[in-house]
């Protein structure tokens, strides 16, 4: 059997090999998607103060720090028994989808978007924001560059810090909005807005009328019936703040619907030897290995998951939006892999929208921001929606507040089982008698980009971007060729 | 740039630390960043100078050896690489096709680590020697004249 890797894969936070494995007549037998990292974060926290953990958690990971920010704040409310005031919980939200709206930018156009704008068989070197821009004009990377700024300037206003906010507390917020600060929101918001519906245009002109691009995303090459995840309000709309954690079947059925509080009696984590990833499958289906279809406990979170795990969008043209995509797409749920891209872009738009709405609350700039804790503490469980999908934060302390005890779901690790069918499914439709042409590479690693995954939080470990060799062996462990990944 | 809680990944925080404690010429602003180069060309597109201070993994596989750096030298071919996100060079590259202001002059002070992986505040003990040295070689960068 000749394996195949890999290595490294480009644009992706962390780092990672992939590893194929051929047989005698050159076809793919397996693949793997393998994290050489190691975990010790959880370790790293136990004995330490939880307020804490709101500022240490962020560092996981450079790129979502807002995301572990909020569902530490969010565990902390939980394991003080403290609910926050209303303007906080405005407050935070606020942030966060400002926080939402400028990651999922920053993906599209640096990191998964080039796939498209400029084409996935086109030569690496292109394949980034540089080929973006050659492509679709200065004046849209100026335009994504400015609609970052304005939403990280939000970000940096409420939460003290652009990276690492420090807003959080348990029961509220570290400081009021002011009247001036609401005008500077309602404009970023409505910049956003604008930003988020001529990003959806450009999506349309580029991907959607193009046959090529329209067939890989409708294909079956990328496509897998799985479980969806995905937070909710009270009415079914996806919120990335707050809500319920809801799980549909792979025919878009209801399944589950639970507090974050309850995860452990839905998620379990399955450990494979050959990864430091943990898979997370649905406790109440079981694990039957990496397959597809409603016996198996396998599940998706993040955009297009969020989409398929709600009823609608909250706002008036986000809920367009995705209405315009299942339909193109056939209807609900939606099981194309690429199909994530697009889902991420009527994110953004609802994002912003939702920005809109908080900024012109008048409840906003009240100044009662918290409610102080005054119970003992004693565990606590945080969930929110990370730009990659749903991220759980669950402390145990004793009762002067030490953690004795630390678990991270992370978002990734939820897509982990999904990403690698992913690879799999499109090397054995890809790679034929032994053939492996640079531009196929890309495709296979197209598959996983879509779920913009961050390996570096599924292993909590940080990117390094150590170089890494490919080796290609036979069945009988023989080197029969070594390739490097050019940049 | 770097992230203080993953051992010598954190050294070029702590220069930037000792920096600011040593003293410095009031035109110069010591930041910590610990992003994508993404975020990193909003930052350096308003100064003119930049010096970075920064881990690397590779090199010359000895941990606390310390490499002053240009631009050109950070070609992925040279096997010589930031530790943190999108390449600088891209970075620059992407200023320039955007028409940003961009700084006359870069200057990268890398040192080799050992350990970026695991958990802890103290870098290994050869990187933290390093430190000091690295402060000294900033601090004599910032009186050179500029080009």
């Amino acid at each position: 059997m000749k394996r195949i890797t890999i290595d490294p894969i480009t644009r992706l936070e962390g780092h990672g090999k992939i590893e194929i494995f051929l047989n005698g007549e050159g076809e793919v037998e397996r693949a793997y998607f393998q994290i050489p990292e190691l975990r010790g974060f959880e370790k790293f926290c136990e004995g330490r103060p939880a307020e804490e953990m709101p500022r240490i958690t962020p560092r996981i990971c450079g790129v979502c720090p807002t995301a572990h920010h909020m569902a530490s704040t969010k565990a902390l409310d939980d394991l003080f028994k403290v609910e926050p005031t209303p303007t906080a919980k405005k407050i935070r939200e606020l942030m966060y989808c400002a926080f939402q709206a400028e990651d999922h930018i920053l993906h599209f156009f640096f990191l998964g978007g080039p796939d498209f704008v400029v084409g996935p068989k086109a030569p690496a070197g292109e394949r980034n924001i540089l080929g973006v821009i050659a492509k679709a004009g200065m004046e849209a990377g100026l335009k994504v560059i400015e609609v970052r700024k304005r939403l990280r300037k939000v970000i940096q206003t409420i939460g003290g810090k652009v990276v690492h906010p420090v807003c959080g507390l348990p029961g509220g917020v570290s400081k009021p909005v002011t009247e001036e600060e609401r005008k500077e929101f309602i404009e970023a918001a409505e910049y956003a807005v604008d930003f988020s519906k001529w990003a959806l245009e450009l999506f349309d002109g580029v991907v959607l009328k193009n046959k090529e691009y329209l067939d890989l995303v409708t294909g079956d090459i990328y496509k897998h019936r799985t479980y969806y995840m995905g937070l909710v309000d009270e009415n079914n709309r996806l919120n990335f703040y707050d809500g319920r954690v809801r799980v549909v079947d792979p025919n878009g059925k209801e399944f589950a619907k639970f507090k974050g509080r309850d995860y452990l009696n839905h998620i379990q984590e399955h450990v494979e030897p050959w990864t430091y990833v943990r898979f997370s499958y649905l406790k109440n289906v079981g694990w039957k290995g990496f397959v597809d279809g409603e016996e198996s406990g396998i599940f998706r979170v993040a955009p297009l998951a969020r989409l398929n795990a709600a009823d609608g969008m909250a706002t008036p043209l986000a809920q367009e939006a995705y209405e315009k995509m299942y339909e193109t797409l056939g209807g609900k749920p939606v099981h194309n892999t690429l199909a994530f891209h697009w889902a991420r872009l009527i994110e953004t738009l609802y994002a912003s929208e939702r920005m809109l709405e908080l900024a012109r609350d008048p409840e906003l700039t009240s100044p009662k921001i918290r409610n102080m804790p005054m119970e003992t503490p004693e565990e606590g469980v945080g969930v929110v929606e990370a730009p990659r999908g749903t991220l759980f934060h669950h402390y145990k302390t004793d009762e002067r507040g030490i953690l004795r005890e630390v678990n991270l779901i992370v978002a990734t690790q939820n897509n982990s089982a999904a990403i690698c069918m992913d690879i799999e499914r499109a090397a054995k439709s890809l790679i034929h008698k032994g053939e492996v042409p640079e531009g196929i590479l890309n495709m296979i690693e197209m598959a996983f980009r879509a779920y913009d995954p961050c390996h570096a939080c599924a292993t909590h470990a940080l990117p390094g971007q150590m170089p890494l060799e490919v080796i290609v062996r036979d069945r009988k462990g023989r080197e029969l060729k070594r390739l490097v990944r050019s940049l | 740039m770097g992230n203080p809680l993953r051992r010598d990944d954190g050294v070029g925080i702590k220069v930037a630390r000792n920096l600011r404690e040593k003293g410095i010429p009031a035109e110069v602003e010591v930041l910590e960043a610990a992003t994508s180069g993404l975020d990193l060309l909003e930052i350096i597109t308003e100064y003119e100078r930049v010096i970075i201070v920064d881990a690397i993994v590779g090199g010359e596989g000895l941990p606390g050896k310390i490499h002053k750096l240009s631009l050109s030298d950070l070609s992925p071919r040279s096997g010589l690489v930031l530790s943190h996100g999108i390449d600088l060079p891209t970075v620059v590259k992407l200023g320039e096709a955007l028409g940003l202001p961009q700084p006359k002059e870069i200057v990268i002070f890398a040192v080799e680590a050992g350990d970026i992986s695991s958990f802890s505040e103290e870098c290994t003990p050869r990187v933290e020697t390093a430190i000091p040295r690295v402060v000294e070689l900033v601090l004599r960068e910032l009186e050179r004249p500029r080009n």
